[in-house]
């Protein structure tokens, strides 16, 4: 589903340069939840946002669907719409109703029928157990909500990958639970998952695979149950003791 | 220290302030000799003119019927040609049965018709709205280009802008009307309200640039992941957020604009301050016209911030 090879992306500024990621090569299977973790900085939420095109990387080749983004040809609006993506702001449109967020893509990119996009919308609203929200406003909702609306909409455009960047990580404790219960969910229902979080307990439980990337490579790759109890690389064993 | 503050005090301060700086106006005009002429303004809003009806030919008249105020003249010529003509009673010059030549007057007509400083602040209207809504045009392409990733497009645009709002505006006008004016043989109006767009657009370029760029770069990365275009994003997603937050500066802008159309009156566009300015030619009313001049401007750019008051309120349902 995902191929990534060898994807380096530079940052360069004020004659500093960084290697976010540097030379990373991953595959996901369609199907699979993939969790990469890590401490700040170390490439992964810039890794997820080269999956989608949203960064562009320097070198190296994705491939989605075996299409490549590196190539120049690659409509990246056409991955971009196939690719679902889950940001730790939210970034719901605050101008627009719970309702109008899900709709306006799917009218606008996948030319469905206002009456059917909103049918789709209603459904996923209910999906993640907020219908009766549809035509508030984004600002009325909680933290969680919001963030369940933004996966709503995600959703709406019938994604076969879904990405999570740190989705739980700008929400109060107590709200962090209802999102991620979406999240299992998805996963259960067979989406194939690509998640950069720090939630230890969620990798654990749903993660196919664990990816740890420390100054923009991938350090070490296992189960969870491999990664979480018996990890071989050092660096890895360190980040363990301090976020358990 | 209590929530609810006591604010009569204040408002009885403020007034005493504004009646005494009246006071000290009216003791100052009083000091020097003027005679105020508050009576000869109005006939400079509308005015009642006299409109003469002639004979158009040699001939005589058959008949008056008198229909109160009105009266029907039917006049007929040596060829038996018959015309007739409707005038007001008490004005009748003429009898039944008199032969007239051509050109001799039957009677008058008085009608309404605008005065200067209505057909002054006309001018003044519709010159600032058709400037304004090509300010706005020229300003979203500008502030769109100073926001463009490509150099060329991005400079351009920033030249124009640095080139407008280092120059002053009535110096535009007269480049504008003597110089680009001559030689594409522009009508002044033309000249004037090209002169009013680009001024106003490189202010409204800013406003938009710097509108566009407050909305969260999350907003359109949420929206292009969503697989919309680079246009979808921007007319769906950024543009209306950002109207949102620049119509205050932006009706400030345009109220400016209405403000500084005034100095198209020195390219001779009869606009409401040169119709100020000719009345006090043949009035010497003065205080009286500059005044009520400044009064009409008031008016103007008050509705105009009424106007922009409400849609505030009527965008803020998604606060």
């Amino acid at each position: 589903m995902i191929s990534a090879q060898n994807v380096t992306k530079i940052f360069t500024g004020r004659g500093i340069t960084v290697r976010a990621v540097d030379n990373v090569s991953v595959e996901v299977a369609s199907g699979e939840v993939v969790v990469i973790i890590g401490p700040s900085g170390s490439g992964k939420s810039t890794f997820l946002r080269c999956i989608n095109g949203l960064e562009l990387f320097n070198s190296g080749h994705i491939f989605i669907d075996k299409v490549d983004l590196a190539h120049k040809k690659t409509n990246l609006n056409h991955i971009r719409a196939e690719v679902g993506m889950v940001f730790q702001q939210f970034n719901l449109f605050p101008h627009k109703t719970v309702l109008e967020n899900l709709t306006l893509a799917q009218m606008r990119v996948r030319k469905r029928s206002k009456a059917v996009a909103i049918e789709k919308g209603r459904q996923l609203l209910k999906k993640v157990g907020i219908s009766e929200k549809a035509d508030e406003y984004p600002s009325r909702l909680s933290g969680g909500q919001q963030q369940r609306v933004a996966i709503a909409r995600a959703l709406a455009m019938d994604p076969k990958i879904m990405l999570f960047d740190e989705p739980t990580s700008a929400l109060d404790p107590e709200m962090v639970g209802e999102v991620l219960d979406v999240m299992k969910q998805l996963a259960r229902e067979g989406m194939t998952m690509v998640v950069v979080t720090h939630e230890m307990g969620f990798a654990r439980e749903v993660a196919d695979r664990v990816i740890f990337m420390d100054e923009g490579k991938v350090v070490e790759v296992g189960t969870p149950e491999h990664f979480f109890t018996n990890p071989r690389e050092e660096r890895a064993k360190l980040f363990l003791k301090q976020v358990l | 220290m209590n929530a609810t503050q006591n604010t009569w005090p204040w408002k009885v301060l403020l007034a005493v302030i504004l009646i005494g700086m009246a006071a000290a106006i009216y003791g100052s005009v009083k000091k020097i000799d003027y005679e105020w002429r508050w009576y000869r303004v109005p006939q400079y809003f509308v005015y009642q003119g006299e409109e003469v009806h002639k004979i158009p030919f040699d001939g005589r008249i058959t008949a008056v019927v008198a229909n109160g105020d009105v009266s029907t003249v039917t006049m007929t010529s040596e060829s038996d040609e018959v015309k007739t003509v409707t005038v007001d009673t008490k004005t009748i010059k003429v009898s039944e049965g008199e032969d007239l030549f051509v050109g001799d007057t039957v009677g008058f007509t008085a009608t309404w018709h605008l005065g200067p400083l209505v057909k002054g602040l006309w001018t003044t209207m519709w010159l600032s709205a058709i400037s304004s809504v090509l300010a706005l045009a020229i300003g979203l392409c500008t502030g769109l280009a100073r926001i463009s990733k490509n150099y060329t497009v991005n400079m351009l645009a920033a030249i124009y802008v640095e080139i407008i709002r280092g120059t002053p505006l009535l110096v535009q006008i007269f480049i504008a009307y003597f110089f680009i004016g001559t030689v594409f043989n522009l009508s002044r109006n033309v000249a004037g309200v090209g002169a009013l767009a680009l001024f106003a657009g490189a202010y409204v370029a800013e406003i938009v640039r710097a509108g566009i760029q407050s909305i969260p770069r999350g907003q359109m990365e949420a929206a292009r992941s969503l697989g919309m275009t680079m246009p979808q994003a921007m007319m769906d997603i950024v543009l209306p957020q950002a109207f949102k937050r620049i119509l205050p500066p932006l009706s400030g802008q345009f109220i400016s604009l209405i403000k500084d159309s005034s100095l198209v009156s020195v390219i001779a566009i009869t606009d409401l301050t040169k119709s100020g300015r000719e009345i006090i030619t043949s009035t010497f009313a003065t205080f009286e016209v500059w005044l009520v001049v400044a009064a009409m401007y008031l008016l103007v750019t008050s509705l105009l911030s009424q106007l922009v008051f409400y849609m505030e309120r009527r965008l803020a349902i998604s606060d």
